[in-house]
């Protein structure tokens, strides 16, 4: 970038010397030239961190081997980029955007929390649901912000309430001492029974600090108020994502049906909050990776839900079908979440209508409920209600639509806790990432039936095949462990297979040692379900009879498919299970590797990508990129909105071409025809070298007609014909094309579809002054075929004589000291070349075709060159 | 041929783990290790075709690993990777006979490229 500053200073004395441009507005204090240096700072920097994110992506994507020294580093430079990003930004909106800067700061000091392990910034004690946003989602703990977006982002009903924040925590600890004691367990091995004792002692018996009590008692008063009538509290884990992406599904404990008094309510935090140092909780902490004591618990109080049914949904397979799960039961949703009683299984199609694809309705003998005096009550279902459907049509449709809804906001798989109330209201309880495994064909083996396949007589043989709901695919063998009571986990033998009558998170202190799940009630939705994922257990459910069929101590090797079937053969069968282990690892699935890219979440995905959108906010932002992209859109508009109110020659110009790539100009010296009439213009009336050059080449026959590009998404390429009426329109709520210019220089900024391309050119008569710099990001399709479409730009303009750099889908093209004539030809190539890929990435389905379509590109570039 | 041994030696436990699935995928054995102490300990025991160490790590680091491996398995070629990398380390390493040096990060692609030529030295 050093160039382009270099440019920068060697182009301001040429442009100013050129024309009125520079003419003050009496309403403006920034004349427009100082404005414009100001803009073209910003895209320096904004290109800058552009790259660094881009670095970033690429090293910790899984093709590198990575430490935390590389990633302190590189985040130190990337946060650099933004403050200096954002300070310009600031000088040149003159402070209107002093959200975003809050915005940055908060995720700045997330994304430090991660890589620097600093402290939490001081902040809020209690924070209601609809008070919680991307500035302080961090001090609620990772289900709280669910659900919160829930509620702020989707507009489904969440219950009222409140959370008692990562801060209180802090204070609660440090108040009772206890702070000294968990940072002894930090880094020592294993769990020390004992120490946690002691600590979960003292939180119980610890005492609330007086700001922590008089908050919360606040807090309960305007609850009440909200509420009216009697009500009951849910009182629920949150635990802060401070070792990645683990799920923490069912470790914590929730405490049901609390009175709203603060009493009652400090003794379910107490409680709530010493689960975070229970064994079960520690063993699955150490299991993924992570240290006992780094963790912090934000905890949610929430009307509780007097709930008619209720269970989970998943917005899609756990192994990425196009489906919604549910799982439903009578009452509250526990019995579901805990594998406690048998449920109803609906597969319903995410098409609106949401036709149920398939349907089995449980025997649900029990129901959990909440008791009058408190606590929870399990209760039996009298016989004719247990085989009963508990959803209605209706309401089966009206879950999969607020499940389908919910994964659109969040942006992926979710798992959702969900109940119908007595007035049949639906009702979420909370919402979280899904993990999705990749599915594979069915791996079923026609085992034992070939010749040679068999290691003795019996070994191999296949001794029994249960029909239930899979969990999670592959094999292991082991003695079977017919689990009869929860205390006989103790004395489970490594490597066994685990049968048990019903499924349970506190099978968690197992996992490491089990080979295979197998249980006779149990829903593929469960706490226990989610850490079969988490971990590779394979696992089958709700088989109705395999504490039954199973004998004890035999030795076994299962397999279980996708399709619900457990294979189970004498023996362990090395055949079986290399065939399971052949499905290849990825990167994604090692914890550490997860924990250690977790920051990437805050920094990469560009959410923030319509601005016709009415998130197109500061608020909306939810990454450094999505900063990036609001202040490179907003950077634009502001500068043709004040060229617009200087009502001088530099006053924005829409260019009238025959293909609607709705750009608008602003002169700033020579760039138009003195003759242009209310605000257009045509291609003949631009008189800047540069932009006639690459607009011919936009213009070029074919080029941006999609003739050229057998295009499969009609809808796709409908969304970059959208021709923002930027001159008349409200300048706040469009996209926009600008190319500032002069007679011999442009600064475009072009934003066609969803890729953004910026171009920086001199050209004239004198060689040494001459230069083009290129940038090309973005895109509409998966990561794959974006970066086939820049390895395709990458080529035709490497040769046109460019010198291009590369990282993930970013790419910057640079060619100078060029002759006026080469430079014409070579503009002319980079407008055809900016139309003709602007929807390649849709169609670009191998590698192959990169090299097709490339060549296809320069041939016709031949053509160009004979008759320019 | 028999399974070729890797040892990947790295005080950052993502190296490691990384290493061990990217390597294991082309066939090889791969034990990784948080230490020098630990790593030599485990070389007493099994050989170990190519030694993937970090340079700068507490206790024995990976230049006396270097030391040791040229000294007790002459066989054995010892890759350094490090997130410090300059010219003096680069030279330092290059002058104990290392058979690579790669400064962090470093692309899997090339590490695996590395490697196959180390064993392919060893015949």
């Amino acid at each position: 970038m050093k160039s382009l500053s270099g440019l920068i200073a060697l182009l301001a004395p040429l442009i100013r010397g050129r024309g009125p441009f520079g003419r003050r507005r009496t309403a403006a204090p920034v004349p427009f030239a100082v404005l414009f240096d100001r803009f073209r700072e910003v895209l320096e920097r904004h290109n800058r961190a552009m790259e660094c994110i881009a670095d970033m992506g690429e090293k910790l994507g899984g093709d590198y081997l990575f430490d935390i020294t590389y990633l302190k580093d590189a985040y130190a430079e990337l946060s650099g980029s933004m403050a200096a990003v954002l300070s310009g930004f600031d000088a040149i909106t003159q402070g209107r955007y002093a959200r975003l800067g809050e915005i940055f700061r908060s995720l700045d000091s997330e994304i430090r929390r991660h890589v620097y392990h600093t402290a939490s910034p001081p902040g809020h004690l209690v924070l209601f649901y609809g008070e919680i946003n991307g500035s302080n989602a961090h001090e609620v703990g990772g289900k709280n912000a669910s659900l919160a977006g829930v509620k702020n982002g989707t507009g489904l009903r969440v219950p009222d309430g409140f959370v008692v924040t990562v801060r209180a925590y802090d204070a609660f600890i440090r108040h009772n001492g206890i702070d000294g004691k968990i940072a002894r367990l930090e880094g020592e091995d294993a769990c020390q029974e004992e120490a946690l004792q002691e600590i979960r002692d003292m939180i119980r018996e610890g005492e609330m600090p007086l700001s922590v009590v008089g908050t919360l008692n606040a807090a309960l008063k305007k609850l009440k108020e909200t509420c009216g009538g009697e009500f009951f509290l849910a009182v629920r884990s949150s635990a802060e994502e401070e070792d990645g992406e683990l799920s923490f599904a069912g470790q914590f404990e929730t405490v049901l049906n609390v009175p709203p008094e603060s009493r009652a309510l400090q003794e379910a935090y107490k409680e709530v909050v010493a689960s975070l140092f229970s064994p079960k909780a520690l063993a699955y902490l150490q299991q993924g990776g992570g240290s006992a004591g780094r963790m912090k618990m934000a905890v949610g109080c929430l009307r509780m839900v007097d709930a008619v049914s209720g269970g989970v949904a998943y917005s899609t397979g756990p192994r990425g079908e196009e489906r919604v799960f549910i799982s439903a039961a009578w009452g509250l949703g526990k019995s579901v979440v805990e594998g406690q009683t048998d449920a109803d299984f609906y597969a319903v199609s995410k098409e609106a209508g949401y036709a149920v694809i398939e349907r089995r309705i449980g025997k649900k003998e029990t129901r959990m409920t909440a008791c009058e005096r408190g606590g929870i009550c399990t209760e039996a279902i009298p016989p004719a209600l247990a085989g009963q459907a508990a959803l209605t049509g209706g309401q089966i449709h009206e879950l999969a639509e607020a499940a389908v809804l919910i994964e659109t906001h969040f942006r992926g798989p979710q798992d959702i806790e969900w109940a119908f109330g007595k007035g049949g209201l639906l009702t979420i309880l909370q919402a979280r990432p899904l993990l999705v495994t990749a599915s594979g064909p069915s791996t079923t083996p026609p085992f034992g039936h070939g010749p040679g396949s068999r290691q003795d007589s019996r070994t191999g043989e296949e001794v029994a095949r249960l029909r239930g709901l899979s969990v999670q695919r592959g094999a292991g063998a082991g003695r079977v462990f017919v689990l009869r009571q929860m205390d006989d986990l103790a004395t489970l033998p490594r490597g066994a297979v685990l049968v048990a009558r019903n499924d349970s998170s506190h099978f968690i202190r197992a996992m490491p040692y089990v080979s295979a799940i197998i249980t006779d009630v149990g829903s593929p939705v469960s706490h226990m379900a989610s850490l079969c994922r988490e971990f590779r257990v394979p696992a089958l459910v709700n088989t109705g009879t395999a504490t039954r069929t199973l004998a004890h101590g035999r030795e076994v090797t299962v397999q279980v498919d996708d399709e619900g079937t457990a294979t189970v053969y004498e023996g362990s069968v090395r055949e079986v299970l290399d065939r399971a282990a052949a499905a290849a690892p990825r990167m994604e699935d090692l914890h550490e590797f997860r924990r250690k890219r977790y920051v990437v979440r805050y920094i990469s995905p560009l959410r923030l990508i319509d601005p016709l959108q009415d998130d197109f906010t500061p608020e909306g932002c939810r990454t450094l990129h999505d900063i990036l992209r609001f202040i490179h859109e907003k950077s634009v508009l502001h500068l043709v909105e004040e060229a617009r109110n200087s009502r001088s020659e530099s006053a924005p110009v829409k260019l009238e071409l025959s293909v609607p790539a709705g750009i608008v100009a602003i002169d700033i010296g020579g760039g138009l025809s003195p003759d242009i009439l209310k605000g257009k213009a045509s291609f003949e009336q631009v008189s800047s070298l540069p932009l006639r050059a690459f607009l011919k080449g936009m213009l070029h026959p074919g080029a941006w007609s999609a003739d050229a590009v057998p295009l499969k998404a009609g809808d796709f390429f409908s969304s970059m014909m959208r021709m923002p009426d930027i001159v008349s329109g409200p300048v706040q709520h469009t996209g926009c094309n600008l190319a500032v210019i002069s007679r011999d220089y442009m600064n475009v900024s072009l934003h066609l579809g969803y890729h953004y391309t910026v171009l920086d050119s001199y050209c004239n008569g004198n060689a040494r002054n001459n230069h083009v710099y290129f940038r090309f990001s973005g895109g509409a399709t998966d990561r794959v075929k974006r970066v086939r479409r820049i390895r395709l730009i990458a080529s035709v303009l490497r040769e046109l004589g460019f010198s291009v750099s590369i990282k993930e889908d970013l790419l910057i093209a640079r060619l100078s000291n060029t002759g006026q004539a080469e430079m014409e030809r070579t503009l002319t190539a980079l407008g055809r070349l900016t139309a003709y890929t602007r929807q390649l990435d849709a169609v670009l389905h191998d590698d192959g075709a990169v090299e097709r379509y490339a060549e296809h590109f320069l041939e016709g570039l031949g053509f160009l060159h004979e008759v320019s | 041929m028999d399974t070729r041994r890797i040892m990947v030696i790295d005080d950052e436990r993502i190296v490691g783990d990384m290493a061990k699935m990217a390597l294991e995928q082309d066939g090889y054995a791969v034990e990784t290790f948080l230490n020098g102490e630990a790593a030599l300990a485990r070389m007493k025991e099994t050989h170990f075709d190519v030694v993937v160490t970090d340079l700068k790590m507490k206790g024995i680091d990976g230049m006396e690993v270097l030391r040791t491996v040229k000294e007790r398995y002459p066989e054995t070629k010892v890759i350094m990777i490090t997130a410090f990398a300059n010219l003096d380390t680069a030279i330092e390493a290059l002058r104990g006979d290392v058979f690579d040096f790669f400064p962090k990060p470093v692309r899997i692609k090339e590490l695996k490229a590395s490697i196959v030529c180390a064993l392919n030295r060893q015949g």
